[in-house]
């Protein structure tokens, strides 16, 4: 914090010219964006540290000393309760399920939609687009009973593909617009080349433009998946059974009336966040690609 | 051999189903058919759904429950166990759909049971009453939260669910801090606020509560409810007649509370702690009092291990916020009506009800003599003396649906100094007219 107060305006500007010069002492403004870039990570890292200390406490001993405070003695009580009361391997496989399905038929509709919208360039397309993102915008506590009476008539409650259409839908329309205005921009050049060499529209789009925006492909891919990971409202809708929850829900069930048992809680969120950051491993250089997603080369 | 014995058992389900299916049709109608005639389901399912943890005195008692049903009948029993803010969340669309539950428990009260009723998302249960004679097993105040009328409004009407418990909330105090400091347990009025001053001049903040949720709203009740009587109950909870916002007992109440607030009595803390917070300070040690339900005595046996902690109701007072516990309903679509009556009327049996008592429930059908716990019959007591003055008035957060949250923003108010005594009367007013008006 000190380093902050030092330094009230750090104009990067200045020590552009010198990067390379790896002997030399670091600069102020150096020093505060490390201290910042620590002190943001430390943020970060506090609610997994809360986690860890908590989830190996008793009820008792949690009940007794502060949420910082060591456990008085390792106790997997709140683990083992979590394992033996919850079905997790079978919430954890839904969730993967779910997701995996969502992220894959959404790209595949986002690509074939934009392609109309933007190398198609078909009459409308603004419009078209703004309806697409409408499925966005509008909020899910409108789609809740709609959606359920639909579901009922199909006989898809508490079946997986009742939440994979819904999002397929929901995160499709958000990837028809990134995708519509970047191949809007796709340059007109490659297309006739491609129509030169005899190439069909289908065989355009397989060989020419999916390979050139695989990049953004992935990262749509990634961002579906943990969105539809994350959801909550819609599947609390849909699936009902126990054996159908997802892990979000799976954890809401800890949760009691007017009493939680919070060690529990913590520990079966503890474990809930082992995928994801398995996941994050996986996938991190994707998910940092992101940043520059819809930008071409 | 093996094809001859499966085409058998089909059969015999094919058969049961048949049979179920017509006397469900007229159970629901007319006369006392639905009872059981043979008591034979083998092959049949009910799916039960609760949300009760498997270690609390309901979640234990059920298990015994679901057990001698599966014994008796032949049939078998699919437990959904799932959370309370689920169900809230979806039971009016879930008990009208293929993936209904042949019976669950529910949030009684008239924004929930109440509404499932009215919307005829649940099944009336008049026939049912009659045939297992469920009504002279609940007293007067339990099976208040039972019956809603065509409004959805509980106390009249046909019965809707049956409750297997009640409820109430009294004075938990530890007896090692009135000890420590020569203060007396106090037993009036009078000598509650010379304890509590008593505690802030030793530095200590006496009473524990939350306004984020629930356990100030209920002080809140509380307080008015010991300058009240029955028919301002009726007024306030069954629409009556108008309740006056600026009539003694809401004064007292919020006045009171003001009061508390500035003589440090309550922290200016209690606008941000959650329920568990509240909870938690009274179990460390910190705090001294703490005014909330039943529902905390399983918790505080288990938890509270550096002092003796006792219980007590209300000093002077004799209504007290409390009611039936949330209720087994049959939903409209459930498959097995018949069967989800004889699951409920076996939670009603004298086994069931006294080990729901034994593990620290308050049963509503118990013969007390079969409760040898010593903890758990302190708490039956307790709840005995409120049914003996027919103490029991319900919580103030039932009116409207959403006077919960309403009520806790007025708390907070109250608790950071933002709105007078006088101020929040007539917020709480606005928030209860505006749905109550069109009811009366």
């Amino acid at each position: 914090m000190t380093a902050v107060a030092q330094a009230p305006a750090p104009a990067p500007s200045t020590d552009g010219k010198d990067r390379r010069n790896k002997a030399r002492p670091r600069t102020v403004a150096e020093w505060v964006m490390l201290t910042l870039a620590v002190l943001g990570a430390l943020a970060i890292v506090f609610p997994m540290l809360l986690l860890l200390l908590n989830a190996f406490k008793s009820p008792q001993d949690y009940a007794n000393s502060g949420p910082l405070e060591l456990p008085q003695a390792l106790s997997f009580e709140g683990i083992r309760t979590f394992w033996e009361t919850q079905n997790f391997p079978r919430a954890l496989w839904n969730s993967i399920f779910i997701s995996t399905m969502v992220s894959i038929i959404a790209v595949v509709v986002s690509v074939l939609n934009s392609f109309a919208i933007g190398i198609g360039r078909v009459r409308g397309r603004t419009w078209i687009v703004l309806v697409f993102l409408m499925a966005n915008l509008v909020p899910q506590e409108m789609l809740f009973d709609p959606l359920f009476q639909l579901y009922d008539d199909m006989g898809l409650l508490s079946n997986p593909w009742s939440v994979i259409l819904t999002f397929v839908v929901i995160q499709s329309a958000f990837g028809t617009y990134l995708l519509s205005s970047l191949l809007g921009t796709f340059p007109k050049e490659i297309l006739e080349a491609a129509s030169v060499d005899g190439a069909t529209r289908w065989r355009t789009l397989r060989s020419v433009i999916v390979p050139i925006v695989r990049p953004t492909l992935s990262v749509l891919m990634v961002f579906f998946f943990i969105w539809t990971w994350n959801e909550f409202l819609l599947p609390l809708a849909f699936l009902n059974t126990s054996d159908s929850l997802t892990v979000p829900l799976l954890l809401e069930q800890l949760n009691g009336e007017r009493q939680t048992d919070t060690t529990t809680l913590i520990a079966g969120t503890l474990i809930s966040i082992i995928p994801t950051i398995i996941f994050f491993l996986i996938f991190q250089r994707t998910l940092t690609r992101g940043i520059t997603a819809g930008a071409v080369k | 051999m093996k094809y001859r014995i499966t085409a058998a058992t089909a059969v015999l389900a094919a058969g049961a189903l048949s049979l179920t299916a017509c006397s469900s049709g007229d159970g629901g109608e007319g006369g006392a058919s639905g009872a059981p005639a043979d008591g034979d389901y083998t092959g049949e399912t009910l799916t039960v759904m609760h949300y009760e943890g498997e270690e609390s005195a309901m979640g234990k008692a059920w298990n015994l429950a679901i057990e001698m049903f599966e014994e008796e009948t032949g049939a078998t029993v699919d437990l959904q166990t799932t959370a309370f803010e689920d169900l809230n969340a979806s039971a009016q669309q879930l008990f009208d759909s293929s993936d209904a539950p042949d019976v669950s428990e529910y949030n009684k009260g008239n924004g929930t049971a109440g509404q499932l009723a009215a919307t005829g998302v649940i099944l009336p249960l008049d026939d049912a009453y009659e045939t297992y004679g469920w009504a002279d097993k609940l007293s007067a105040g339990i099976d208040t939260i039972a019956k809603y009328d065509e409004n959805g409004v509980m106390g009249s009407g046909s019965w809707y669910g049956v409750p297997n418990y009640g409820e109430f909330v009294f004075l938990y105090f530890n007896q090692d801090m009135f000890d420590e400091y020569g203060i007396e347990v106090p037993t009036d009025e009078a000598s509650l606020e010379t304890a509590m001053q008593a505690f802030v001049d030793e530095g200590v903040t006496p009473l524990t509560t939350s306004a984020q949720e629930y356990p100030m709203g209920q002080l809140w009740y509380q307080l008015a409810l010991s300058q009240a009587d029955r028919s301002w109950v009726d007024a306030y909870q069954l629409y009556t007649e108008a309740v006056d916002w600026a009539g003694p007992e809401v004064s007292y109440a919020s006045g009171t509370l003001e009061d508390w607030v500035n003589a440090g009595y309550i922290s200016k803390d209690a606008s941000g702690m959650t329920a568990e917070d509240a909870g938690l300070a009274f179990i460390n040690g910190d705090a001294p009092m703490f005014y909330s339900g039943s529902w905390w005595y399983g918790r505080m046996l288990e938890d509270v291990t550096d002092f003796e902690f006792g219980i007590t109701n209300w000093p002077d007072t004799t209504l007290t916020p409390g009611s039936g516990g949330n209720i087994w309903v049959v939903p409209v679509e459930s498959k097995q009506p018949e069967l989800a009556e004889i699951f409920i009327d076996i939670t009603m049996r004298p086994e069931v009800q006294a080990l729901l008592g034994e593990s620290g429930g308050l049963p509503v059908a118990a013969d007390t003599a079969d409760i040898t716990d010593p903890d758990a019959q302190k708490l039956i007591e307790l709840f005995n003396e409120v049914n003996d003055r027919d103490g029991l008035s319900f919580y103030p957060d039932w009116p409207t649906p959403t006077f919960y949250g309403d009520l806790n923003s007025v708390m907070q108010g109250i608790v950071n100094g933002d709105v007078t005594a006088d101020e929040a009367n007539t917020q709480l007013m606005d928030y209860y007219e505006s749905y109550v008006a069109d009811l009366r």
